[in-house]
């Protein structure tokens, strides 16, 4: 009995060695498959690099990339390039954005197994950049397709650690029919003309928006850039290096907010409880007239309802002529600056700046690609949002342009409109929750 | 000597469980009590210590006040929820009648699927616009106008209550059974034959009887009420304001998503120490009760 214990105890520690012995290497093991066209890639792609031509004699290597859309998504620009250079395969991973990629990616960057090619987002790019986690991609020469307004937000101090060849714009999908059936005949204008189209809804009957209130919403970001944006492009600037205050910028647009949304009842508190889905089911089959939202609804809504006539449209200023989208550029494809295939790599962003590489992503991510030299065709709902927002440069979001404290601010702002939309506290008290919040960070 | 060797063979099958419970819950534990006397932001390997300065910090952030409050009453509504439910869904589900089996396996589903996803289905029911399921029934049955089950602050408390008790009462209720089911009939036989009518039984033997169970079953709703995060954060995300926020969300709201490493290991540590506090006060007060009942 004795002896059989002991055997069965030696037994189970060593197997437990040799599994452990295992798992080391099994990354490495099933790379040669793509050793076999090693010489069939020689033809075509000299113009892209030197590199290139060097890997056709070159072992097989695989990539890992840590990807911020899913596997169907990226499938055809990763298709494409395995295509142009056979010996390179990709270890594929995904982690859904954004909290619970950033979680991921950081764990990884810490414990030093994070992978070749990452992206830099607006919510993690203090945390990427000052820790040294990424190569400085400034002189490259495939950055300069880059557009330069999508650059601030992927660099420090003049250098670009990241490329992006997205941009996004959100802004209020509205239901054409609806707003005939309540007389609206006119776009509007100025936000009391936003307002009073929501009472006329309200009056015809029709749930005039939908908002979840569960970030710093699209209608708050263009507001702020509508109302004090417009009149000062600075003022996060300003903000940061303490010569002015939320309170000085964000009291007056929460106030408009507040008495034209919350006090005519056209937001209500239950709407907090909203899923995103829900929201955009109910808009999809002409429950409500109006809701905030960007690109990347448009298929559902169109696979929801077919017959839907609805186009996006900016939130007005106080003043006419200040309308403005809430949006940023896209995040950010990124070298790990600790990795081992780092000419692989470089060849994979090189690629992806490329009109084919462009048009792979375009096509795989349904991303609006902003890009010199790349004409994008949008969805004709969307072109409003494309043409005045994207283009004219009219988008504003928080998140890229606050330069520090980004989450511990966003979640004191949600929480804060959240209580001024149960009527807890004053717009006043919510800008100086934030003054608040900004100075513990900044003694922290 | 010869049963110390003897022991100590049997001791060595506990060896790798030893080891995994030491990696994965003493040695985190250590560590983030060192890092809560740090300024560690979860990215950079360099930080310095900041001495106390993050435990000054917990009791004067809105959002751990607030979150304890929160915690603490749903903990206890649960636990009672779930306590007075489960002991006559025990009794009921121990009677002899046809679909028992079937019963008990239904009452015992939905502690099988993850709380995330129990809750997202909730998310559904309680939505608080006329077309969600709960607010369409109220109309039809009731003409009742839409209720805000999860935006209202009251009512979102009580929402992740009633979800979670919902969830897990079969479970709890399958604790108290097999319980039950160990308690000599002669006791009830013997009371029969005294004259004792079913309530009486139940009142007299059956409750006394299962007092370790409930000291069992109240033991793993307290402490799993209060390191409570899935439920919760998929019907509510916290809101409205801070009303729904439990403290492991706060934790890693502030650790995770604000960087802020050193602040999220002290608010665990206190926590930790919280949860030790009530967990150990609960088993003596019940133990003692147990004994005082027998």
């Amino acid at each position: 009995m004795k002896k059989s214990s002991f055997l069965l105890l030696i037994t189970v520690l060593c197997l437990s060695v040799v599994l452990a012995a295992c798992s080391n290497n099994s990354g490495n093991s099933n790379s040669n498959s793509s050793n076999k066209s090693n010489s069939e890639n020689t033809s075509n792609e000299s113009s892209l690099s030197n590199a290139a031509k060097e890997d056709n004699e070159a072992k097989p290597v695989k990539l890992s990339i840590l990807a911020w859309n899913n596997e169907k998504e990226m499938k055809p620009v990763i298709d494409g390039f395995t295509e142009k250079y056979p010996h390179i395969t990709f270890d594929f991973q995904f982690a859904p954005p954004v909290t619970d990629y950033i979680a991921k990616l950081q764990t990884m960057l810490l414990s030093d197994t994070a992978p070749d090619i990452f992206i830099i987002a607006a919510e993690n790019r203090n945390e990427i950049i000052d820790g040294g986690y990424a190569l400085d991609l400034t002189d490259e020469p495939f950055m300069k397709v880059m557009l330069d307004s999508n650059k601030p937000m992927l660099s420090k101090d003049g250098r670009t650690y990241a490329f992006t060849q997205t941009g996004w714009a959100g802004g209020l999908f509205y239901n054409k029919e609806l707003f005939q059936q309540a007389g609206i005949t006119q776009l509007p204008e100025t936000w009391d003309e936003f307002i009073e189209a929501c009472l006329k809804l309200k009056e015809a009957g029709i749930i005039p928006l939908y908002d979840r209130m569960h970030d710093i919403t699209i209608i708050h970001s263009a507001m702020f850039g509508s109302n004090v944006l417009s009149k000062d492009p600075t003022f996060d600037e300003k903000l940061f290096k303490g010569e002015t205050t939320f309170a000085e910028g964000w009291t007056e647009v929460l106030t408009m907010w507040k008495e034209g949304l919350i006090d005519n009842k056209i937001l209500t508190p239950d709407m907090i409880g909203l899923t995103s889905d829900q929201v955009l089911n109910e808009f999809s089959l002409g429950n409500v007239a109006m809701f905030p939202g960007g690109p990347w609804n448009i298929p559902t809504i169109e696979q929801t309802n077919p017959d839907l006539q609805f186009e996006i449209m900016p939130i007005p200023g106080k003043e006419p002529g200040n309308k403005y989208y809430n949006g940023a550029p896209g995040v950010g494809f990124a070298i790990n600056s600790k990795t081992k295939n780092k000419d692989e790599a470089m060849l994979f962003l090189e690629y992806m700046t490329t009109h084919e590489g462009l048009k792979q992503f375009e096509e795989g991510t349904g991303g609006i690609i902003t890009v010199h030299g790349y004409d994008s065709t949008v969805h004709p709902a969307y072109e409003p949002a494309y043409r005045d927002g994207l283009i004219a440069g009219k988008i504003y979001l928080p998140m890229v342009s606050w330069d520090r404290h980004q989450e511990a601010l966003r979640n004191q702002f949600l929480v804060s409109i959240q209580d001024i939309a149960v009527n807890k506290i004053t717009p006043e008290e919510a800008t100086a929750s934030l003054d608040n919040k900004l100075k513990e960070m900044e003694n922290k | 000597m010869v049963k110390f060797v003897r022991q100590l063979q049997f001791q060595l099958f506990l060896l790798p469980i030893l080891a995994i419970y030491s990696l994965f819950t003493i040695y985190p534990l250590i560590k983030s009590f060192f890092l809560s006397f740090t300024n560690f932001d979860g990215y950079t390997k360099i930080y310095d210590f900041v001495g106390l300065k993050n435990y000054a910090r917990i009791f004067v952030d809105d959002a751990i006040t607030s979150a304890i409050t929160y915690t603490i009453f749903f903990t206890f509504g649960k636990a009672i929820l779930v306590t007075i439910l489960a002991i006559p869904l025990a009794l009921i589900l121990d009677q002899k009648f046809l679909t028992r089996n079937i019963q008990r396996a239904i009452f015992f589903f939905p502690t099988i699927p993850s709380g995330l996803l129990l809750a997202y289905i909730w998310g559904f029911i309680l939505a608080p616009i006329g077309s969600g399921i709960l607010n369409t029934v109220l109309r039809e049955v009731f003409n009742m106008g839409p209720q805000p089950w999860l935006s209202d602050p009251l009512l979102a408390k009580l929402s992740t209550i009633v979800v979670a008790t919902w969830a897990v009462t079969g479970w709890h209720a399958v604790l108290y059974l097999a319980f039950l089911q160990s308690i000599p009939k002669d006791y009830y036989e013997a009371a029969s034959i005294d004259g004792a009518n079913r309530l009486q039984q139940i009142r007299f033997i059956t409750i006394p009887l299962l007092a370790p169970a409930m000291t069992v079953s109240v033991m793993l709703l307290l402490t799993g009420g209060l390191k409570v995060f899935e439920i919760p954060f998929a019907l509510t995300k916290g809101g409205p304001g801070y009303e729904t926020y439990s403290i492991t969300q706060v934790i890693v709201q502030r650790g995770i998503s604000e960087t802020q490493y050193g602040l999220a290991s002290a608010m665990s540590f206190v926590f930790f120490l919280i949860v030790l506090t009530i967990a150990i006060f609960q088993v003596t007060v019940m133990q003692r009760r147990e004994r005082d009942l027998q």
